[in-house]
């Protein structure tokens, strides 16, 4: 663990019935670092963070936040944080600077919502309706909402699901200005793209269980110099041994093929010769550098968003 | 405190705002009194042929073996006599079966303030003596004259023409007791002292009746509807959620939303008294100290019964349909609208236990629309009690975040 970290995390559980949502999760967010926890739906990501914002308590494990060790995030720390929520929402009929207002007042301190307004670019929708905003809208507003007490620890709780691609970039926009200022932001999302171009250190979990951490580069490393072929094939076809003797081939669902390789043309040759004896085609084929997405495939024969 | 005052503002805009809440808040209590209203100011006209009348004599003496009183009371029983058959009697009269004389006259005073009667008139039990001691007091000495009390109800044109015809009545009466007593040219003996219900300057009608009725109901439905649905709602569409990630706790967002719903029933209630008021004419004094305390225990009780629904229901669906299943006996058998006396035991069990009944009954009594048929401290007790029970659920079942 790093012991300069804003928050530290060790051996967190909590259980839903006979179900562990969450099963000894460990990791550590130094100051000014954007940390993701990536996964497919259902890996815990969402109650993790909502223990590490308040919203329940863990059945055990330790959480230190600005260097206080605590059971349950109390009314002190949460003047210091900020948190997006999944699905959140707002009173329909207040308008967009009412909101900013209302929550600013939770608070003993606070930024003007003017500021906020300027900041999530909603100054033209200052007094319009709740109701009438669009999807990119509202969740700038809730990120306004989240930073209206300027607080040192923000929690994104996938924040741009949901969007169009335009929106998106919009709320990428928003984090890069805020890890340019130097806030430490810890985010949940299930889009690889997302963990790659906006995180120093993702955290990968399945099952409640962290799987793997490291920054992108260093999780995409463990798969070493390869290159990965893609193509589609019947789940029942038998690939070629002298494949499996030069590559690491991986079948996912729905008949998805990974074949994992560093010596591409070699490996290129013996799926065309198969294809051509056996009359399979290797349809939708790729040929492409490792990411997230492999390596959340090779920890787990599953992609992350099926 | 500004977290408090922020979320008392949310929580009444935002209920401006929105059409429907805005409707059953505002305008529907609204159009309930002015139909109400508009509805039973017709009713009495064709029946002011005939007049509903009690007459009440308490005269313990006689003169010669005359009680004058009777002979009063027997002027008005031929008169509530049809002239010919199938005609309307002049008066359809009210009198007092044995038993407890004083009782049956509070009775027949309450009936005269909601428009049962139009008049009640009282034979004073020093009735006799006094009009022996005026008749035959020695001559240059003032004696009283022997007056009968009327009681109307002013401002009812009703009301108003009995008394002009009860004038006559004892006019002539005053004739016939000067001639029993040969006393041709004394000035009147007997004499006509006019009493409007309440105070000297109210003027009470059935208007007057109805508008403590529909502030309550006011009251009511906006705690029956308004606070499940703010809450279920919100705790369904995740709305609280965002709240609970801030510094803001639970009992400082009730705070906030409780000071908004009181400053939503007190909006309601200047618009259902100036309507009342300056519309219709109303003269029920609302502002008075004990009419305000049982004001805002409706509030509060209405408040408490409206988290209990949110603490009963899961969603906002269920929460809606408890709220209905609750509101049309609590409503209606609290006598709200109406007199509640003649109701079915099955009903009037209902109504004993009903939070609204008691509340409609000690708002009306601390105004003096109607008599407390259960005293203050009923009245203030059983609501309170109901506070106490409801808070109680509430804080045991009440979930404010949505559960996985």
């Amino acid at each position: 663990m790093d012991p300069t970290a804003l928050m530290k995390v060790s051996n967190l559980v909590k259980y839903y019935g006979d179900v562990h949502a969450v099963d000894g999760v460990s990791f550590s967010v130094p100051t000014s670092e954007v940390f993701t926890l990536l996964g497919p739906n259902g890996a815990g990501k969402t109650t993790t963070l909502e223990i590490l914002e308040g919203i329940r308590e863990a059945d055990s494990g330790e959480i230190e936040i600005f260097g206080q060790r605590l059971r349950r995030i109390d009314r002190a720390t949460k003047q210091r944080i900020g948190v997006l929520l999944q699905e959140g929402n707002f009173e329909p009929y207040l308008r967009v600077r009412e909101v900013l207002t209302l929550f600013g007042s939770f608070f003993r301190s606070s930024r003007s919502p003017a500021d906020m307004l300027h900041e999530i670019a909603l100054e033209e929708k200052a007094n319009a309706f709740v109701k009438t905003l669009s999807g990119g809208q509202k969740q700038r507003l809730a990120i306004g909402v989240a930073l209206i007490n300027d607080p040192e620890l923000v929690f994104l709780d996938e924040p741009t699901t949901g969007l169009d691609p335009q929106a998106r970039h919009n709320i990428w926009s928003i984090v890069s200005r805020l890890t340019a200022s130097g806030k430490t932001i810890i985010l949940t999302t299930h889009y690889m793209d997302e963990a790659e171009t906006l995180s120093q250190r993702v955290c990968i979990m399945d099952h409640g269980k962290v799987i793997a951490q490291g920054s992108p580069r260093e999780l995409t490393a463990q798969l070493g110099q390869d290159t990965i072929v893609e193509f589609v094939a019947p789940e029942d076809a038998n690939l070629p041994d002298s494949l499996s003797a030069c590559c690491e081939i991986v079948r996912g669902e729905g008949g998805l093929v990974s074949v994992k390789t560093n010596d591409l043309v070699a490996a290129l040759g013996r799926l065309v010769d198969w294809s051509r004896s056996s009359g399979v085609p290797l349809a939708e084929m790729t040929v492409r550098q490792p990411n997230l997405e492999d390596v959340f495939l090779s920890l787990t024969g599953r992609r992350l968003r099926t | 405190m500004k977290d408090v005052l922020h979320l008392a503002r949310t929580q009444l805009v935002t209920a401006l705002r929105e059409r429907i809440t805005l409707f059953w808040f505002l305008i529907f209590p609204l159009f309930l009194l002015a139909l109400l209203a508009i509805i039973f100011a017709n009713v009495g006209k064709t029946q002011d042929l005939t007049f509903e009348i009690a007459v009440v004599n308490l005269d313990r003496g006689a003169i010669g073996g005359t009680n004058f009183g009777s002979l009063v009371a027997e002027t008005f029983r031929e008169l509530s006599a049809p002239a010919s058959p199938g005609a309307a009697p002049l008066f359809r009269l009210h009198e007092p079966a044995a038993g407890d004389v004083q009782a049956y006259l509070a009775d027949e005073i309450r009936l005269l303030k909601i428009g049962k009667r139009v008049a009640v008139v009282v034979i004073p039990a020093e009735f006799s003596e006094t009009l022996f001691a005026a008749a035959y007091a020695p001559a240059g000495v003032a004696a009283a004259s022997a007056e009968v009390a009327v009681h109307t109800s002013g401002g009812r044109t009703s009301s108003d023409m009995a008394l002009g015809i009860i004038e006559q009545v004892i006019a002539r009466v005053d004739r016939e007791i000067l001639t029993k007593l040969g006393l041709f040219d004394t000035a009147h003996a007997v004499t006509v002292d006019q009493l409007e219900v309440g105070s000297a300057n109210k003027t009470l009608a059935y208007v007057d009746f109805l508008v403590p009725g529909v502030v309550v109901m006011g009251f009511f439905v906006a705690g029956l509807f308004s606070v499940p649905g703010t809450i279920l709602f919100g705790r369904e569409r995740r709305i609280l959620r965002a709240y609970w990630v801030t510094p803001l706790n639970v009992p400082r967002f009730l705070a906030g939303f409780s000071l908004g719903h009181v400053a939503l029933c007190a909006l309601q209630f200047v618009c259902v008294w100036f309507l009342g008021r300056f519309v219709f004419g109303a003269h029920v004094n609302l502002f008075q100290p004990l009419a305000i305390v049982y004001l805002v225990l409706a509030m509060v009780t209405f408040l408490a019964v409206g988290f209990l629904v949110a603490a009963l229901a899961r969603t906002p669906n269920a929460g809606m349909a408890i709220a209905n299943i609750i509101n049309m006996p609590l409503m209606f058998l609290g006598g709200l609208f109406f007199p509640t006396g003649s109701m079915p035991p099955v009903l009037r069990a209902i109504m004993l236990v009903d939070p609204v009944t008691y509340i409609a009954d000690g708002l009306r009594a601390s105004v003096g629309v109607s008599p407390a048929t259960y005293g203050h401290a009923v009245s203030l007790g059983v609501p309170c009690a109901w506070i106490v029970g409801c808070a109680a659920v509430a804080a045991l079942r009440l979930k404010w975040d949505v559960g996985r």
